[in-house]
């Protein structure tokens, strides 16, 4: 990690943070002035994500992405100028994303994730992955986890979304209380005095600590023992959803792409049937429904799951608040939003 | 295999092209949904905002940047989101929504509209424009990590007024003046004390010691004699606290005196109230002055002013250089005229924290820095660009759907700070049926209001009960004595004689009926009076069927909390200001973006009471749990600074 500067908050960013530092402090906004995050994949999601994290007041924002802008690819991609068509997608998204806040140091890499050294993610204090091959992920997530990096991962498939995080084995962070102010013997007698109150800004501040597993370990849940198939109703099918459209990733080295919808969606199915299967779940698990709903990315979704990915790099920077463990999945036909834990426990 | 265009299908793709919607509010919410409608493929937005953008908006605000800082927030909106879609067709207004021109045919032209509102008054406003028009409406609201979203169809859903809302918090007026327990009781009253000096009067705003206090059970005559304080006081009191002001020329140690010593000293004089509490200590400004430390500069942690807390003198001195710029302030104003409070003024924020603290000390609390006092004093609601972009992509998900025709499947959405005890951090929850005694959208709406008919004068009928309460905007009253007799005309010149009768002299009284009509919402509300001579201190009226006014603890809101909608600055505001600031922004309910001028309110709190219940398809039973989550409870402290309105 890098080493820190004693961040200090000047007057100009007091009135420019003034609504986020009533919420969350003056030591989460330091925290989050002190920090730098690396974002590999700047589409529909990525472009909310950098939004969002440009917005809080990090220290550094690094856009990193090959892909050539498109109108596929941008659909859902406000940081990319109409004129940009072909362009790298990191470096046409870089003048508006510096233009949100100036006072974030934003920059763009044009070259590919999985050419970066080791060493390169090793600079950051959060990795965030989005439009990433499973593969990718995991070895990022491996890698960041053994030098205490926290990471993040999601994506947008249509009205589908999701995030995924490891803030590592030991993740500490505070929470406020309220603090139950004793009536004060002195003046015990009053009727107002009376009462214990609870004074809204008199607070404590709680120490914590969350654990997180690797990204390999939550996605290789064993499915056929006898306790995961008791928990199975309780289980958001997102989960295996996400399996589904990470192997068609995996298998196609794109996403579904509407421009492709009949032969993509027949793909879906069988991918849909093959990974049930291989986990010991039956088909019907996941009905076909979801096939017409997952291409593309949708902005309005991109606006939910990247507003839920945001808040979360935002509180594990200034460790700040409980994280959501481990998984955020969104359904934007339901409006359902659900957190749940994968992996060992 | 249904055409996609990007994830749509194609039939809902063109009728977007095509469609025509309305954006109400261009702030926390409005700059998000304007980007989400644009990159969804929505192409005729109309957009108003009467606001401009401010410093503290640009942490969330996205469409803005320091360079737009003044500048009308729909019209800077609108060039930033053609940016990134330079195809769509948008319109500007940089106006209120309240204004006559949106009148119901305006509203018509829509498919849709959505509110990105922060205050109830124009919530309530779009809500009967909406239902007038038979438009689908949007609403929306957040405040912190908190957020709603939910879906108004005329007959087919709940409005935005089904659900009573709880009234702003109030606090007595002889707390405010005799006896403050809490800090905020010192800020109402220094804001009180603003508009006293500076501003305009209010007599409902007295700041000097309440003699007809209860509690106190004083005669001031007979203890008079030992009261040598009370002497001068007594002179001071025949004229208006601003007259004496301006008699001493604005002069800062003789204000403060009368303030922090005369006027505690005489307070001290009413001893029943000091049996049971601690007394005040007066302040004296020679005393303090001889006994300060010259070069107190104190070179304290944090470089930030204004979380410092000073000590009394440094509070005394802030009061004097305050008061010395409000005069400068009023004079180049010229001859009568008045300031407004405002919280971003620095030199009107100085005069709150310097008088609020001083009263604080005298009162034996821990004096509270600048940004603490600005929060309570200007109800800010925190807010953060994370929520705001989660509620607008919902918003949009649920105008997809009324405008796919499934209005079936449109639902009440809360955004959670941690998820519940069903894991869901967002809680889908089915829209209910309209209210049947709503009295608003009701076919014959009607309510019944107990007030003193010979207290209550036309013009508070107006204001406070028609306007205030119940959300009109100009409204004419008929009294139904079979003659039809014109109480209240919206047509300006034609009924002000009457603003300072009471309604009696009109021949109103128990069991009269008033027939209230506000043409520019199409809206009309039938009034039962019901006479009573027991309303409680300070309340003028009591709407029947709801619970007096009264500020609950704040422990008590917390499950409502979720139903936020957050208000804003709608609640608030009354604490104050209930003339000026009720302008503030044109948003309502959300984004609880900051209030301007006035305070805003937690929306948060200010909600319905009730909990929706959580949509079947999605969870089966837990209706009605509340949360107990810390959310909730965080939410509750952040905000409920704000709701707490006070004025008595």
């Amino acid at each position: 990690m890098i080493e820190k500067e004693d961040p200090v908050i000047s007057e100009e960013e007091a009135a420019q943070y003034d609504r986020q530092i009533r919420l969350w402090g003056l030591d989460a906004q330091k925290r989050l002035r002190g920090s730098r995050v690396l974002l590999a994949g700047v589409g529909g999601l990525g472009a909310e994500l950098a939004k969002n994290l440009i917005l809080a007041g990090i220290k550094g924002l690094t856009l990193l992405d090959h892909e050539q802008v498109s109108e596929e690819s941008c659909r859902a991609q406000f940081l990319v100028p109409v004129s940009a068509q072909g362009q790298n997608r990191a470096q046409a998204s870089l003048e508006r994303a510096q233009n949100l806040n100036p006072m974030v140091e934003v920059h763009a890499d044009p070259d590919r994730v999985e050419d970066k050294p080791d060493d390169f993610f090793l600079q950051f204090d959060v990795v965030c992955l989005t439009g990433c091959s499973r593969d990718l992920m995991v070895r990022v997530d491996q890698l960041c986890s053994q030098h205490n990096i926290k990471v993040f991962c999601g994506d947008v498939y249509g009205y589908y979304g999701y995030m995924f995080c490891n803030l590592g084995q030991e993740h500490s962070y505070v929470e406020e209380k309220l603090k139950v102010v004793k009536p004060s013997p002195s003046s015990n007698d009053g009727p107002e005095a009376k009462k214990a109150k609870v004074d809204p800004n008199e607070t404590t501040m709680v120490k914590k600590t969350a654990s997180f597993c690797n990204l390999k370990e939550a996605l290789e849940v064993d499915w056929t023992s006898e306790k995961a198939k008791a928990n199975l109703k309780r289980t958001p099918v997102d989960y295996f959803l996400l399996h589904v459209l990470l192997k068609f990733r995996t298998d196609k080295g794109r996403d579904p792409d509407p421009k492709s919808c009949a032969d993509d969606s027949q793909l879906l199915k069988q991918i849909r049937d093959d990974v049930l299967e291989a986990m010991g779940l039956s088909g019907d698990l996941l009905s076909d429904e979801f096939i017409s709903y997952c291409f593309s990315e949708m902005s309005p979704v991109c606006a939910v799951v990247g507003g839920v990915l945001g808040q979360e790099v935002v509180k594990a920077l200034s460790q700040r608040d409980t994280p959501h463990r481990n998984f955020f999945f969104f359904d934007g036909r339901k409006g359902n939003g659900v957190v749940d834990y994968f992996g060992p426990n | 295999m249904a055409q996609l265009v990007g994830s749509l299908r194609k039939e809902l793709a063109d009728s977007l092209s095509s469609c025509k919607v309305l954006v109400v509010g261009a702030g926390g919410i409005g700059c998000e949904l304007l980007k989400n409608l644009v990159l969804t493929g929505f192409k005729n937005i109309d957009v108003i905002d009467l606001d401009t953008i401010d410093v503290s908006n640009l942490n969330r605000q996205f469409l803005f940047q320091k360079k737009h800082v003044g500048k009308s927030k729909a019209q800077v909106a609108k060039e930033s989101a053609l940016q990134f879609c330079p195809s769509a067709n948008i319109t500007a207004y940089h106006d209120s929504i309240m204004n006559p021109d949106y009148n119901v045919e305006f509203f018509r032209q829509f498919m849709l509209v959505m509110n990105a509102l922060d205050n109830r008054a124009a919530r309530n406003h779009v809500n009967r424009m909406c239902l007038a028009a038979d438009i689908p409406l949007v609403e929306s609201g957040t405040a912190g990590y908190l957020g709603q979203v939910t879906v108004i169809k005329k007959g087919m859903t709940e409005c935005y007024e089904c659900q009573p809302k709880p009234a702003q918090k109030t606090f007595p007026g002889c707390t405010i003046r005799n006896t403050p327990s809490e800090p905020i009781h010192c800020i109402v009253w220094a804001k009180y004390l603003f508009n006293q000096l500076f501003g305009e009067e209010d007599a409902d705003q007295e700041v000097s010691p309440d003699t007809a206090d209860p509690e106190a059970a004083w005669n001031p005559e007979e203890t008079a004699a030992r009261a040598t304080a009370s002497e001068k006081d007594g002179d001071i009191r025949r004229v208006s606290t601003k007259e004496w002001a301006r008699s001493t020329g604005y002069d800062p140690i003789k204000l403060f005196n009368k303030l922090f010593k005369d006027d505690i000293m005489y307070l001290l004089t009413m001893d029943k109230l000091w049996k049971k509490r601690k007394a005040p200590t007066p302040l004296d400004w020679q005393q303090l002055e001889n006994s300060a430390h010259p070069q107190e500069e104190s070179p304290t942690t944090s470089g930030l002013k204004d979380q410092q807390v000073l000590d009394v003198w440094g509070y005394c001195q802030l009061f004097q250089h305050s008061v010395e710029s409000l005069r400068s302030q009023l004079q180049e104003k010229g001859e009568g005229s008045e300031l407004v409070w405002d919280k971003d003024d620095p030199p009107a924020m100085d005069f709150v924290t310097a008088a609020a603290n001083l009263r604080m000390n005298i009162f034996s609390m821990n004096m509270k820095s600048r940004f603490d006092v600005k929060s309570m004093a200007g109800n800010i609601i925190p807010a953060i660009a994370t929520t705001n972009a989660v509620i607008a992509g919902l918003i949009v998900l649920e105008g997809l759907k009324i405008l796919s025709g499934e209005l079936d499947s449109c639902r009440t959405i809360f955004l959670n700070k941690c998820p519940n005890l069903r894991k869901k951090l967002l809680v889908p929850c089915i829209l209910d049926k309209p209210s049947l005694n709503c009295y608003v959208c009701a076919s014959k709406p009607e309510v019944t209001v107990k007030v003193n008919v010979q207290k209550t004068t036309v013009l508070s009928l107006q204001d406070k009960i028609l306007k205030e309460r119940f959300g009109m905007v100009a409204p004419d009253v008929q009294i139904e004595d079979g003659k039809g007799t014109i109480l209240i005309s919206s047509e300006e010149g034609e009924t002000e004689t009457n603003n300072n009768k009471f309604i009696s002299d009109f021949g109103i009284r128990n069991g009269s009926r008033l027939q209230a009509d506000d043409f520019l919402q199409d809206y009309t509300l039938l009034i039962n009076v019901l006479h009573t001579e027991e309303l409680e201190r300070d309340v003028e009226f009591e709407v029947v069927g709801e619970a007096p006014d009264k500020a609950p603890p704040p422990q008590s809101n917390q499950e409502e909390v979720n139903s936020i909608t957050n208000g804003n600055k709608d609640s608030a505001q009354p604490s104050t200001s209930s003339k000026a600031a009720a302008d503030d922004d044109d948003i309502m309910i959300v984004d609880s973006d900051e209030e301007r001028g006035a305070p805003s309110s937690s929306a948060a709190v200010t909600t319905s009471t009730k909990r929706k219940h959580p949509d079947s398809e999605t969870s089966e039973t837990s209706t009605k749990r509340p949360r107990t989550d810390q959310s909730a409870a965080a939410a509750a402290t952040d905000d409920d600074n704000d709701d707490i309105i006070a004025l008595d």
